[in-house]
């Protein structure tokens, strides 16, 4: 019973955590999980066969890969090796930040939804749709407008594009959930299918470029797409995207604190119940953060088209599914969004620099991330877990002697 | 006499919170032993570390003078403890029996197959031994709450317990059903068991009780013996201040009809009709209660009353207008304070903090919001005047709602509610689960409420509680109402009789007859009964 009681007080202690505890234990589980990988690539380095020459030696033995050069990539690599002088805007830290950018937003889909409790999964299909109705909006107009006025006019269209038609997209298992009683996990998986399925039919078919052997549209003019300020445009990363993405941090943050609405979001998405008593209309607000979820992932599907692709191309990465995991990393807090969304986005832009760099093969590299990933999200993962358990955290239920309703539920848990 | 229980030194620490200071506690064989304490007192922490559930940071439990350690309720199981708990876990489908004897059947076939025979023949003879009416073959799904808990006692007989433990018994039964609770008690002490009782009825432990605890704060301030005390000693220690357990009721000058039900029909999730043709109006000025034990409807009513839920017929006015299926939100907005029966899942968020609790239900309002835009300045401001004027502790307004205990939740609810200046306050189990130093402020406001010409509709389980502050009574009974009685001309016999769904004149001579075996002093079976602050509510803290 006393390992259940020390296990249960640790529960406590995170669920009570401040944050910057909840910082530090980041950062702490950030270093556990790199020595970790560091031994796991040490020990895949003994099952390979290399040359002695290529061999790295520790504690008088040798090894194929060395962890040093591995993490070295993985994150200064990532950021573009800031300390070694040859720091580019135009190199591998731009590459990062575009991945950012993106699952920004992303991100911010998912912790929304999460935030009104709600999982939506469907985010991906949301970025999809958004995309596509990006695309082919900018298209049209773009024979309407040209020039520096062309960029200035077509960016916030085609990003007012890809929200309303997310967002649409988003509200379908919206009023599915809030008149049909349809779960939302269900109904936006299988939305995420039909989104696709749509977007090849139509790009391979009457909005195919004929002069590509892909299934894409029509390229986008240039002055449809981010300009290359400051970063150059090689790694098509834009500096006004990222400008955007931090604006929707923001903003969203001010919803959910600051306005009736986002009050009614984070009532109903901790305690519906409570929600209901209060005067919150859940069917409608299920539906307006739904709506919203899938507007800021067809933000996401435009920023793809706008800033990346320049077109649209079937075969999106699953950018809107990484978002799950930068949200749940994020402990669904906007603001975490953005600090989460950083990290994935160093992860997945080191992940290709460290194949460049060494002879450590894909996957494992693949297990380092999720290494860190798992380990970074364990202690917020756990937070959510155990607010809902009974005798964990700080309720005096498991405390106090209680007459009335309370009951010593803790305690019949335990039986 | 033999010590049959000896806490010694029980202290049981929490992260940031004693729930036990150093609590001796002795018990003697064959005793009812009453464990009084405000909520939050660490009443059922101190039973949880005596059934095995928590360990002590430190001291000892001893039985008959032997030290024990419990590393699991397993263990003081086998060490003949049992433990009643407030929420009964009973398998509804199951019969009495098989609830009774479930994971300690009687075997047959090399232990192969329950020995239904045995187990029946098992429990009428435990039953016949101390006396318990029950039928062994009735499903408990049908049988009363009184019978369920006495399936409850049996189970733990059964298992071969010695010493039990009662939380809260009392907390869902008729007065009548309490009576007989207590006649079982009697004959279980008389056969050498050892009861300990734990509540905060300070009527109900001097009744059952042969020695009362009392612990305030975590600690023990003293046992007593439950002939040579009071219910003012046994408050004051509880409380540590002094309380005067009178009310003054006054009478009721009403206005206008405020709220009204015509013909409510609710039906609940399996098609069963939970409100049955109700009607009722309140008026400005008066408390029009209704009394019931639990799960007669009162819960659907209040509902279809304040917009949680829709009736299947019938019509809701309020304010001359018919709001049957007018939403939560507009209800609020015309001017309808509710104060939910639940607290922890619909009166408050638990996650949030006192200053976003406060917010509740006026989130679209115009006092603490505007535009859709939240002035946290102002809400902050209005709930640290709510937390200052009706004594919420901690007095602090960024402690979350759930760390609060329960009589604190309560009280902010109250507040927040009231200082909504309302028409009409809805109040469902006010005081449920609350100590007595808030229950007496809880129905002190409510009155002054009622003078300033609020009308009130109260629902409670608490006989004392709807009689002594209603001006109107109605009494629930399987979604109908069985009568509307003036509180003041009826006792609480006949209350308890209609409670059971005897309708007046069902049986002309038992009126008072029977049931009324208790001395016929309707006041004394319960303490919580409308009080009246003394002093400033100022009681010292340690």
């Amino acid at each position: 019973m006393s390992a259940a009681d020390r296990a249960r007080d640790a529960l406590s202690r995170l669920v009570d955590a401040s944050a910057t505890e909840r910082i530090l234990i980041s950062t702490a589980a950030l270093v556990l999980s790199v020595l970790i990988g560091a031994v796991l690539v040490l020990v895949a380095g003994r099952m390979t066969t290399c040359t002695a020459g290529e061999a790295v030696y520790y504690f008088g033995t040798g090894f194929c890969y060395d962890p040093v050069v591995v993490f070295d990539r993985l994150f200064l690599g990532a950021l573009g090796d800031p300390f070694s002088g040859s720091w580019s805007p135009n190199g591998q830290f731009a590459v990062t930040l575009r991945e950012s950018t993106l699952l920004l937003f992303t991100g911010l889909s998912v912790a929304l939804a999460f935030r009104a409790g709600i999982f939506n999964i469907g985010t991906q299909g949301q970025m999809v749709v958004g995309a596509l109705a990006t695309a082919l909006g900018v298209l049209w107009a773009s024979s309407l407008v040209s020039g520096t006025l062309g960029t200035v006019v077509l960016i916030p269209f085609g990003l007012l594009v890809g929200a309303v038609f997310g967002g649409l997209y988003g509200a379908v298992p919206g009023l599915l959930k809030a008149y049909a009683d349809a779960n939302e996990v269900i109904t936006t998986i299988m939305l995420n299918f039909i989104a696709t399925g749509v977007a090849l039919y139509l790009v391979s078919g009457i909005f195919k470029d004929p002069n590509s052997a892909a299934n894409q549209t029509v390229p986008l003019p240039e002055f449809a797409q981010f300009p290359a300020l400051l970063f150059g445009g090689r790694q098509d990363f834009s500096i006004v995207a990222l400008l955007f993405g931090l604006l929707a941090v923001g903003a969203l943050y001010y919803v959910l604190e600051h306005t009736a609405f986002g009050y009614d979001v984070r009532t109903s998405g901790v305690q519906p119940e409570a929600a209901e008593y209060g005067g919150v209309d859940a069917k409608r607000t299920v539906v307006a953060s739904l709506t919203l979820s899938g507007a800021l992932g067809g933000i996401a599907g435009a920023m793809y088209v706008m800033m990346v692709l320049g077109t649209f191309q079937t075969g999106i990465p699953a950018y809107g599914f990484d978002g799950i995991t930068v949200s749940i990393l994020a402990g669904n807090n906007p603001l975490g969004v953005g600090i989460a969304a950083l990290l994935f986005g160093v992860l997945k832009s080191g992940t290709t620099v460290v194949q460049f760099a060494t002879d450590v093969p894909p996957q494992l590299v693949g297990v380092l991330r999720g290494l860190i990933i798992l380990f970074v999200a364990m202690p917020e993962f756990f937070r959510l877990l155990a607010r809902g358990l009974p005798g964990a955290g700080s309720k005096p239920k498991a405390v106090a002697t209680d007459g009335g309703t309370d009951g010593d539920r803790g305690g019949e848990a335990d039986e | 006499m033999a010590t049959a229980v000896h806490l010694d030194g029980i202290t049981k620490r929490f992260p940031g919170v004693v729930a036990n200071d150093d609590v001796d506690l002795e018990v003697e064989r064959g005793t009812v032993h009453a464990l009084l304490g405000e909520n939050g007192a660490g009443k059922t922490t101190l039973m949880n570390v005596l059934y095995g559930l928590y360990e002590p940071t430190s001291g000892e439990v001893r039985l008959d003078g032997e030290p024990r350690e419990f590393g699991s309720p397993r263990d003081a199981i086998d060490a003949g403890i049992g433990m009643i708990h407030q929420h009964f876990m009973l398998v509804d489908p199951m019969t009495v029996t098989e609830n009774i004897t479930l994971g300690n059947e009687p075997r047959k076939w090399g232990g192969l197959a329950v020995d239904r025979a045995g187990s029946r023949e098992a429990v009428v003879d435990l039953a016949d031994r101390y006396g318990f009416d029950i039928d062994p073959d009735a499903r408990i799904e049908d049988v009363s709450v009184g019978e369920q808990q006495r399936v409850e006692i049996l189970k733990a007989l059964y298992r071969g317990a010695d010493t039990l433990i009662l939380d809260e018994p009392t907390a869902v039964l008729t007065p009548q059903e309490v009576d007989e609770l207590f006649d079982v008690l009697t004959e279980l002490t008389s056969q050498g068991k050892t009861i300990i009782f734990i509540t905060h009825k300070l009527g109900e432990a001097m009744r059952a009780a042969d020695e009362i605890s009392v612990l305030r704060d975590g600690r023990k301030v003293g046992t007593v013996d439950a002939d040579a005390t009071s219910q003012e000693e046994l408050a004051e220690l509880m409380v540590g201040r002094e309380v005067l357990l009178d009310v003054d009721h006054g009478t009721a000058e009403t206005g206008e009809v405020v709220a009204s039900a015509s013909d409510v029909v609710v039906e609940d999730e399996r098609g069963v009709r939970a409100v049955d043709g109700v009607s009722f109006e309140v008026r400005a000025g008066e408390v029009f209660g209704i009394a019931g034990v639990d799960g007669n409807g009162q819960s659907e009513l209040v509902e279809s009353v304040t917009g949680l839920r829709t009736p299947d017929a019938g019509e809701i006015r309020f304010r001359g207008e018919d709001v049957t299926t007018a939403s939560r939100r507009q209800r609020i907005e015309a001017g309808m304070a509710y104060i939910p029966e639940d607290r922890q899942d619909r009166g408050l968020v638990m996650e949030f903090d006192l200053v976003e609790n406060g917010l509740l239900g006026s989130q679209h309002g115009r006092e603490l919001a505007s535009n859709g835009r939240i002035d946290w300045p102002k809400t902050r401001g209005h709930a640290e005047a709510i937390i200052d004027e009706y004594d919420v502790r901690p007095p602090d307004a960024d402690a979350e709602a759930e760390s609060l205990s329960g009589g604190n939740q309560q009280k902010f609810i109250v507040g927040r509610e009231f200082e909504r200046d309302p028409e009409l306050v809805v109040a469902s189990h006010p005081t449920r689960g609350v100590d007595v130093g808030s229950i007496e402020f809880i129905h002190e406001r409510l009155l002054e409420l009622r003078r300033q010409g609020v009308a009130i509709l109260l629902v409670s389980s608490k006989l004392e509680e709807v009689q002594g502050l209603s001006d109107r009574l109605a009494v629930a009974y399987e979604g109908e109402f069985v009568d509307v009685v003036d509180p003041d001309e009826t006792t609480e016999e006949e209350l308890g009789l209609l409670m059971a769904g005897e309708r007046p004149g069902d049986d002309g001579g038992g009126g008072g007859g029977p049931a009324a075996s208790e001395g016929g002093d309707a006041g004394e079976t319960e303490s919580d009964a409308p009080t009246e602050l003394t002093d400033a509510a100022d009681g010292e803290r340690a």
